[in-house]
Parts: structure tokens; C-alpha cells; sequence
């Protein structure tokens, strides 16, 4: 067996892992909210008390054929497929900002469908591959 | 007297292997650069900036993963009390601290041209940087410390600890929203990279863990003849 | 062909330097580590020379290790 000194670390150190891990799981769960880099259109119907002052974060994908640009100012909706948000934004975008592509839009909102954006973020996905092949899935889709 | 003859079969071994990855390293070096940043093709969406990734991915694998094996060895240090393990976790610390740091600095540059800014505090950017904080600590406590018994055991306790911050890491991007895309290669399931890109990756990341072989090998040899030293004034 | 390499279509301004960096990192890393691991190879070389010839002598019989030591001492000169 394993000596009395050794059982007595293991143990020790046992619990102050299983504690410390409780406890930052909890830490996190009260924290979701903040750690949430941006909302969706969905988190925004449905939250009751929104400050309309506050600067925030919204995020979703650009729907297709939603995206007008006019002049100095480019209006779109963002969608996470279940509810909308019109953005208007004025400014120079990221390159990979285009429709059907997630984008992260910092700004204010005006009310619960409208929201001026004063920064926009083009957010990527995990698919990795050559161009030729995206033309050719393109050709097969259709 | 024992102490000082013990071990030099291990010696014998680490100089051996030094010796090979230094053979072959350069080879390998050269072919996966240029398979990296000239043959492979540029990505659909991202471009040519996607070559960012065949740096910053390894780096950031490469700090998860001597964490991890600090977190454990320190554990079983602590519990054991076995000499070899600090050696082992010493060295492998400024390693995992210098990628982990790579990590975020290729991951803020390769931010700028995709995402548009070089900074965000999303779930897994700030997660990297605790770990970052952690290593500091890590390593911090045991240059700060001289009692070495005692650093041995503050730094197997942040060891432990940082031990935590890991899969929270791995999954932030599946728990919360954050701007950082999800992992693209899994361990169960496809991977959603295309192969004439993921050999490269592979390729990079075998070059960076021979280049920590070497240098974790140099760094063990040179704790063995520390050692040595020590036990020749003894003797 | 070469300025396609340098230029990325405008990405080479974020592709390069992150390259630069993680390479000059490791060699700085490299010359670091080799350079502690030769100054401890010196000191020992040191230490075995300033023994008397006896202790010199069943040290280096017995220790494939000490051996092993100076002879990569003596050939970095």
C-alpha cells in the first residue's frame, strides 16, 4: 500500500482541485452573460431591459440579398435564423465581410429591430480549403 | 558515490537524439516552410492570410499541450516527491510560455486582415492569456523561491490549478458566442480543413515539436551535468 | 512569380512578420539554451582539470558521463 504521507498529499490536493473547479464553474455560470462576446438577434427580442445608452455587441449571419450599400452608408440584416436585426453602419469593413458570412457589429441600439452599428467584425467559420474546390462544391450544389 | 555514475545510459540517449533531430531538422525546416508559405493554396474566404494559420495553430497546441504536461507531472511530483519531474517541468515551462505568447501575437495578426482588429476579448483569446499568466507564474515561483522544496510545492499547486483553465480553453468556443471560429480539426468526426492545407499544418507542427524535443533534450542535459557538477565537489 | 510570394494579393504585410517573429523567437530560444548548456560543459571541464590525477582518472573510468562531457567540450574548440 501507499504510504500514509502520500495519501495524505493525494487527498489534499484532490480536494483542492474538485473545490476550486466548483467553484469556477459557478464563477462562470454567473458570469455567462459577460463572457458572451456578442448577442444574438434572438437574445435581443426576448430580453425585457435593454439599455438603449449602453454600447454592445450583436452578431449573426448577413442574410442573402439584404445588403444595400449607399454611398457612405451600408445597411443589412444580420439573422441567427430565427429572428432579425436591420444594422446601418458607415465605415470601412473588414474584407471578409459579405452576405451569408458571420459578422460581429458594435454599436447602439435604437430600438429592438433597428441597431447602429460603429464597428463592424467579420467573424470567420472552421472550413479551410482551396478555391477551386469552394467553385466546384458551388457547380455541384446547383 | 552512486548518485554520481547513475543515469548515463539516459545521457548516452539524449545525446544520441540531439544528434539526430539536429540531422534532420533543417531539411524538415525548409520543406515545411515552403510548403507552408509557397506550394499550399490560399483559402477560398481568407486568402493568402490563411498561412498565418500554419504558425499560430501549432503554437497554440503546442502551449496546451506542455501545460497539460506540466499539470500532470506536478501532480504526480507533488504527490510522489520525485527529483526527475521538476527537471522535466522546468525545462518544458519557458517552452510553453514562448509558444503560448507566439500563439496570441500570430493570432493578433491574423486577426487584423480577417476579423478587422487586431484585439477582442472573446472567451478564448482571454483564456490563452491566463494561461500565458499562469506559465509566468509558474516559472516566476520557481526562480523567485530558493527553498526548492517549497517551490516545488507552490508551483505544483498553480500547476494544478492552470490544469482547470485547459478544457475551458478547448471548448470556450463551443460554450459562448465568441468571435474566435471553432476548432477545424477534430479528434472524433472529419476535420473541416481541406488535406493539401492540413499537410502543411501537420508538417509545421511536427518541425515545432522536434525543435521543443531538442530543445527540452539540451535543457534536461544541461540540469544532468548541474547535477554532476554538484556531486564532483562532493566528491 | 517572386514579388506573388512577397506581396499574398496584400496579405504579406501580416503573413511574413508572423513567420519573422515565430522564427527569430526560436533561434533566440536556441542560441539561449546551447549557450547555458556550453558554459555548464565548461565549468565541468574546469572542475575535472582542477582535480588531482587520481580522482581525474577513476572519475573518467567510471563515468561514461564525465568522458562524454569533455569530449563535446573539446570539440566546440
Amino acid at each position: 500500500m501507499l504510504p500514509k504521507k502520500v495519501k495524505k498529499r493525494a487527498s489534499l490536493l484532490a480536494i483542492t482541485l474538485l473545490v476550486s473547479a466548483i467553484g469556477i464553474f459557478f464563477i462562470l455560470q454567473s458570469l455567462n452573460k459577460n463572457i458572451l462576446y456578442f448577442k444574438s438577434p434572438t437574445d435581443i427580442k426576448n430580453n425585457q431591459n435593454i439599455n438603449f445608452d449602453k454600447k454592445i455587441r450583436v452578431g449573426g449571419m448577413v442574410k442573402k440579398n439584404s445588403l444595400i450599400i449607399k454611398e457612405e452608408e451600408i445597411k443589412f440584416i444580420i439573422t441567427d435564423f430565427n429572428n432579425e436585426l436591420n444594422i446601418s453602419f458607415s465605415g470601412t469593413v473588414p474584407n471578409l465581410f459579405s452576405e451569408e458570412k458571420g459578422v460581429v457589429a458594435e454599436g447602439k441600439l435604437q430600438d429592438k429591430t433597428f441597431f447602429i452599428a460603429d464597428r463592424i467584425l467579420a467573424k470567420h467559420d472552421e472550413n479551410y480549403m482551396p478555391p477551386e474546390l469552394k467553385d466546384m462544391m458551388k457547380k455541384n450544389a446547383k | 558515490m552512486f548518485n554520481f555514475f547513475y543515469n548515463s545510459n539516459l545521457f548516452i540517449w539524449i545525446e544520441k537524439i540531439i544528434n539526430f533531430i539536429n540531422s534532420i531538422f533543417f531539411v524538415l525546416l525548409i520543406s515545411a516552410l515552403s510548403f507552408a508559405l509557397i506550394f499550399s493554396p490560399p483559402d477560398y474566404l481568407q486568402g493568402d492570410s490563411v498561412r498565418i494559420m500554419y504558425v499560430h495553430v501549432p503554437a497554440a497546441w503546442i502551449g496546451l499541450a506542455s501545460f497539460s504536461c506540466i499539470g500532470i507531472l506536478s501532480i504526480l511530483n507533488f504527490i510522489f516527491k520525485i527529483k526527475n519531474l521538476t527537471i522535466i517541468t522546468k525545462s518544458i515551462a519557458p517552452l510553453g510560455l514562448m509558444f503560448t505568447c507566439l500563439a496570441i501575437v500570430t493570432g493578433s495578426i491574423w486577426g487584423q486582415p480577417t476579423w478587422g482588429t487586431f484585439w477582442a476579448w472573446d472567451a478564448r483569446i482571454t483564456s490563452m492569456v491566463i494561461l500565458a499568466f499562469f506559465y509566468f507564474i509558474y516559472i516566476a515561483i520557481h526562480k523567485l523561491i530558493s527553498d526548492e522544496d517549497k517551490a516545488i510545492k507552490f508551483s505544483s499547486i498553480i500547476a494544478a490549478l492552470g490544469l482547470i483553465n485547459i478544457p475551458i480553453i478547448k471548448f470556450s468556443v463551443e460554450w459562448w458566442s465568441t468571435l474566435h471560429q471553432p476548432a477545424s480539426i477534430k479528434i472524433t468526426g472529419t476535420s473541416t480543413i481541406h488535406s493539401s492545407m492540413l499537410m502543411p499544418l501537420l508538417l509545421m507542427f511536427s518541425v515545432l515539436i522536434l525543435y521543443c524535443a531538442l530543445i527540452f533534450l539540451m535543457k534536461y542535459k544541461t540540469e544532468i551535468i548541474r547535477i554532476k557538477k554538484k556531486n564532483l565537489k562532493r566528491l | 512569380m517572386i514579388e506573388n510570394i512577397i506581396l499574398m494579393n496584400g496579405y504579406g504585410i501580416f503573413v511574413w512578420p508572423s513567420f519573422l517573429i515565430t522564427l527569430l523567437a526560436c533561434g533566440l530560444f536556441y542560441y539561449r539554451t546551447r549557450k547555458t548548456l556550453k558554459k555548464y560543459e565548461k565549468e565541468f571541464a574546469q572542475e575535472i582539470k582542477e582535480l588531482s590525477l587520481e580522482k581525474r582518472k577513476t572519475v573518467l573510468e567510471n563515468s561514461k558521463i564525465a568522458t562524454r562531457i569533455l569530449s563535446s567540450y573539446k570539440k566546440t574548440f
